[in-house]
């Protein structure tokens, strides 16, 4: 179930939800547009990967989560980043950055 | 943290997974209507925008799937379900789960009670502050009659007291003793200990109440105080603190009690503890345990050094055997005895296991059979190889955990009825042997793992089927790997027997040998009489041989008495006196000591100790008369072999001056002083009116020969004692009953592995005929085509039962083998029967391979009606 590619993916997507809620507190609809338009429409996620996500924060301390009204006054689950969750966005962010630097360096050598 | 926020979020999420459910909805609900919105906004009418929204978002439903694939509590949730179809599987046939069941009960619960009392008796701690650093310190004489028994002789004590370094405190105690408590309520016989002044100390216990020893009480003298433990201050003097400073009385002694132990404290085995005085005079010397504290960072090794250095400076007296330096943990004082038991007993339930689990293993192969299509179309479907396997697991696991249930009921009931079994007082703290936290981790523990084991035989069958041969019908071919695995578990189960009925019968053998030997004496018609003369009534010899000689001389006149006599050491006792001696005209031979009982007149005759020449000792065998001695067989054949032993003299002082030789009169038959299944010790005995040592007068049992059942004299000598003293505390047992105690143990030993081997051989009974069943089942074509082609019934038959009797000759010679090895183990506890014993094995074989041979001859005969044209349409 789990290859490789999959796990890349689901790293990356963790860390832009992170990246997502760093800026403000969110819903799911919201956090999913957001990252389309960052992305600007490179990335398109389904419900399912990006709920099971959120679980997966969520269980990991690194977002919390609360019941609140939204602007058209529908209620929503509102995601915000816990402070460990800032933590792991950082390094992660470091780390991505190292790693692709990397990559790019062995394209060009090669 | 992540992982225990995971956990306690996924417990949430298990308990309240409706409420979690629900917000999943909502929350996926408000996401997806979001997303409709949205498109409406640019103008699309509702039910596009949901179109659209699907195909870009995804369907709600595999979200949810998704979700909850990610959870691990859902793993959970498939284990349920699987228990939950495990459980229904097994109700749907009751047969096979009662069998296998009952069958695992059996394992586990022999397993349970016999882990409780090895759990109670030999894995805790004794209940002292830091108990790993009190040992027993030893110097028993190496070769010599209670080499095994640790303890120190009163002067060997004396010494390493005064100059040991390596322990904190040194004590040492009585082991074993009784007193006669009166004047609070019904006179009662009490466990009681004499310990010297550093015993509580040592073991870091103090009284709850009141003090403990003063140094100095142990003075001799000087000892009048007691202290008391908890339950006989609770059961005799309410509780009441104003026991203090009063007296009690002990064996006609009055003393103060100082203080009250706490509760629980009864070591060593004892409800009171008087200070013990050691007196060392000239030859005699007690030997007792002794305990020690080590010092922190003293090793058990360095104080064993210490002690080996200590022991071979010590000198050796005449007869003496060098001496032993151990260090022993403390617990063995207790245990040393049982622990060679529990071991074989361990050894032997988990082959009554193995047994079982090889049976239930081959139960559930035979049901796998049964359920290749099952199987087969499951997997069809969808199941994988590795979600069947565990299917099959939480099936046989469920399967074990209701036989372990089940035994753990067994096990409640079985542990008493082992005790009940045990002999009295053979099995140490049975206060301590109790279901507890670590009884029931073991019976889960094993109850895990026989489901494993069992279960694995049969999925590793569905691992290596193909599903095409399974849906095609021709399922019975494919259980050629089952036929080879059933035999080679029947073979497992039939060897296993074999070892345990092996290891029974020669078991069962040696006690009955023992039960049958010789001692020297005729035990029957023989009752006893024990009296232990206090000091403070009976201060002289002359007062104590004048108790003796009224005593007798009722006893002699008592009707339905034929004879009466007494020995200070009764044999088959747990007392022997070994002294050294010297011979007129000649040296005695080196490290030939001998037992020194002191008799009476009739002593022989009561007894039934064959006299076989000259004469008994009679009344004229005063202390005005000249010294008189009899010896037992092997003295005179020893000290004059072919010569006639009367008239030759000897002496008892080691330089006798010309009064001190005493001729010897008479010779008797050797007996066993010591114990049935040790050899007879020379004995050289001497009439108890010219003994002058308190020493060997004190402690008196006097014996009479009745003419019929020995009870029936029993008040009558009860009578004669209280008027001789009234205050006298007595004890009156049979010789016979006497002589039950002493062997209690080894038929202990026999009947609970006769009782285990039973087990086993029924269990296996069951196998094998379970095993020939099947294979008469599944062979129920090829029978019917061979009967159809001519075949005879005694064909048929013969064709079965040689397939039963490879199996059952392949099991006998590989349980042969292993039977010898088991055999090798119990070698200590057999009594004249030697661990190969050929007659033993041969009958134990005989009887598996018979019994299993009946076994098989069922089903076979089965076969022979089986009617060739019912079995030709079989298919």
């Amino acid at each position: 179930m789990a290859g490789n590619s999959t796990d890349l993916i689901q790293g990356t997507l963790d860390m832009l939800i992170l990246k997502t809620l760093a800026l403000e507190s969110m819903h799911g609809y919201g956090i999913g547009v957001r990252i389309e338009q960052m992305s600007k429409g490179v990335f398109h996620v389904n419900a399912g990967s990006l709920f099971v996500a959120f679980q997966r924060l969520q269980r990991a301390g690194l977002i919390k989560s609360e019941w609140k009204a939204t602007e058209n006054s529908r209620r929503a689950k509102y995601y915000a980043l816990t402070e460990q969750g800032r933590k792991r966005l950082n390094s992660e962010t470091r780390e991505w950055g190292r790693q692709v630097a990397a990559i790019a360096r062995i394209l060009e050598a090669s | 943290m992540f992982l225990l926020r995971r956990i306690a979020s996924g417990l949430r999420a298990l308990f309240r997974k409706e409420q979690t459910d629900r917000e999943l909805d909502e929350e996926l609900r408000a996401y997806l209507e979001m997303a409709i919105e949205e498109k409406m906004k640019y103008g699309k009418s509702r039910q596009d925008a949901t179109r659209a929204v699907r195909l870009e978002r995804g369907n709600a439903e595999v979200a949810k799937e998704a979700i909850h694939a990610a959870r691990w509590e859902s793993v959970v949730e498939t284990c349920w379900q699987d228990l939950r179809f495990a459980l229904r599987t097994l109700r749907k046939s009751p047969g096979f789960t009662a069998v296998a069941v009952l069958t695992l009960a059996l394992g586990i619960g022999a397993n349970t009670a016999v882990f409780t009392v090895v759990n109670g008796v030999l894995l805790r701690p004794m209940p002292f502050p830091e108990a790993d650093r009190l040992f027993l310190v030893s110097l028993a004489p190496r070769g010599g009659p209670f080499e095994w028994q640790p303890g120190i002789s009163d002067r060997d004590y004396l010494a390493f007291r005064d100059q040991n370094q390596a322990f904190e405190n040194v004590a040492s105690f009585t082991k074993g003793t009784t007193a006669n408590l009166t004047g609070a309520g019904d006179p009662l016989q009490i466990p009681v200990a004499y310990v010297t002044t550093q015993f509580f100390a040592a073991l870091r216990t103090n009284p709850e109440i009141g003090r403990g020893f003063l140094a100095g009480e142990d003075e001799p003298g000087r000892g009048s105080v007691v202290l008391l433990g908890n339950e006989i201050w609770k059961e005799r003097f309410g509780s009441d603190s104003a026991i203090l400073g009063k007296t009690i009385r002990l064996d006609g002694v009055d003393r103060a009690v100082i203080g009250i132990m706490p509760p629980g404290f009864a070591f060593p085995a004892a409800k009171v503890w008087m200070p013990l005085a050691i007196r060392v005079d000239g030859h005699n010397s007690f030997t007792r345990p002794v305990v020690g504290r080590l010092k922190s960072g003293v090793s058990p090794q360095q104080a064993r050094a210490e002690l080996e250095t200590f022991a071979g400076h010590l000198p050796l007296g005449p007869g003496e055997n060098e001496r032993m330096a151990q260090v022993i943990p403390l617990k063995d004082l207790f245990v040393a005895n049982i622990r060679p038991s529990l071991v074989v007993f361990t050894g032997a339930v988990s082959l009554v296991l193995l047994i079982a689990c090889a049976n239930v293993a081959s139960l559930f192969l035979v049901r796998a059979a049964g359920r290749g299509q099952e199987i087969a179309v499951r997997s069809a479907l969808g199941a994988g190889r590795w979600r069947l396997v565990r299917q099959l697991l939480t099936e046989s696991t469920a399967l074990s955990f209701t036989g372990g249930g089940a035994g753990l009921l067994l096990a409640f009931w079985g542990v008493p009825a082992l005790l009940a079994l045990a002999p009295a007082g053979k099995i140490p703290r049975p206060e301590m042997i109790r279901i507890d936290g670590w009884v029931l981790a073991f019976t889960f523990g094993i109850s895990t793992i026989t489901g494993i084991l069992f279960g694995l035989a049969p999925a590793f069958q569905v691992l290596r089927r193909d599903v095409r041969d399974s849906l095609s019908q021709v399922g019975h071919r494919v259980t050629g790997g089952h036929e080879r695995l059933r035999g080679a578990l029947a073979i497992s189960e039939i060897a296993l027997a074999l070892i345990l009925l092996t290891g029974a019968g020669l078991m069962l053998k040696s006690f009955l040998l023992l039960r049958s030997a010789n001692p020297g004496f005729v035990a029957q018609n023989v009752m006893t009489l024990t009296v232990d003369l206090q000091d403070s009534t009976y201060r002289t010899a002359a007062q104590m041989q004048a108790f003796h000689t009224r005593a007798l001389a009722g006893l002699s006149s008592l009707p339905g008495a034929v004879v009466a006599g007494a020995v200070d050491w009764l044999p088959l006792g747990n007392a022997l006196t070994m002294g050294d001696f010297q011979v007129e005209g000649r040296l005695r031979p080196p490290a030939f000591i001998v037992d020194k009982p002191c008799v009476s007149p009739g002593y022989f005759r009561a007894m039934g100790i064959r006299l076989l020449r000259g004469r008994e000792f009679t009344e004229r065998d005063n202390e005005t008369a000249r010294g008189v001695v009899m010896v037992s067989h092997s003295v005179a054949r020893t000290l004059w072999p072919g010569e006639d032993p009367v008239g030759k003299r000897i002496s008892m002082e080691d330089h006798p001056k010309p009064e001190d030789w005493l001729t010897v009169v008479g010779a008797v038959d050797d007996l066993k002083q010591q114990a049935l299944a040790k050899s007879p010790d020379p004995a050289i005995y001497q009439p108890y009116l010219q003994v002058s040592h308190p020493f060997f007068l004190s402690h008196m049992t006097f014996v009479v020969r009745t003419t019929t059942h020995p009870e029936t004299v029993a008040s009558g000598m009860r009578a004669i004692l209280k008027d001789v003293d009234k205050d006298q505390p007595i004890s009156i047992t049979s010789m016979d009953s006497l002589i039950a105690t002493t062997i209690a143990e080894p038929q202990f030993q026999a009947r609970l592995l006769a009782c285990f081997a039973l087990i086993a051989l029924t269990l296996t009974i069951v196998g094998v005929y379970g095993v020939l069943s099947y294979s008469v089942a599944q062979r129920t074509q090829e029978i019917g085509v061979r009967m159809a082609l001519g075949a005879q019934n005694v064909d048929v038959l013969r064709m079965l039962l040689r397939k039963a009797l490879v199996v059952i000759s392949a099991g006998i010679v590989i349980g042969g083998a292993g039977s010898l090895a088991f055999a090798r183990v119990l070698a200590k506890f057999l009594f004249e029967v030697k661990p190969s014993d050929p007659a033993t094995f041969a009958a134990v074989a005989l009887v598996l391979a018979s019994s299993a041979l009946a076994a098989s001859y069922i089903p076979a005969r089965r076969a022979t009606g089986v009617d060739p044209l019912v079995a030709l349409h079989y298919e």
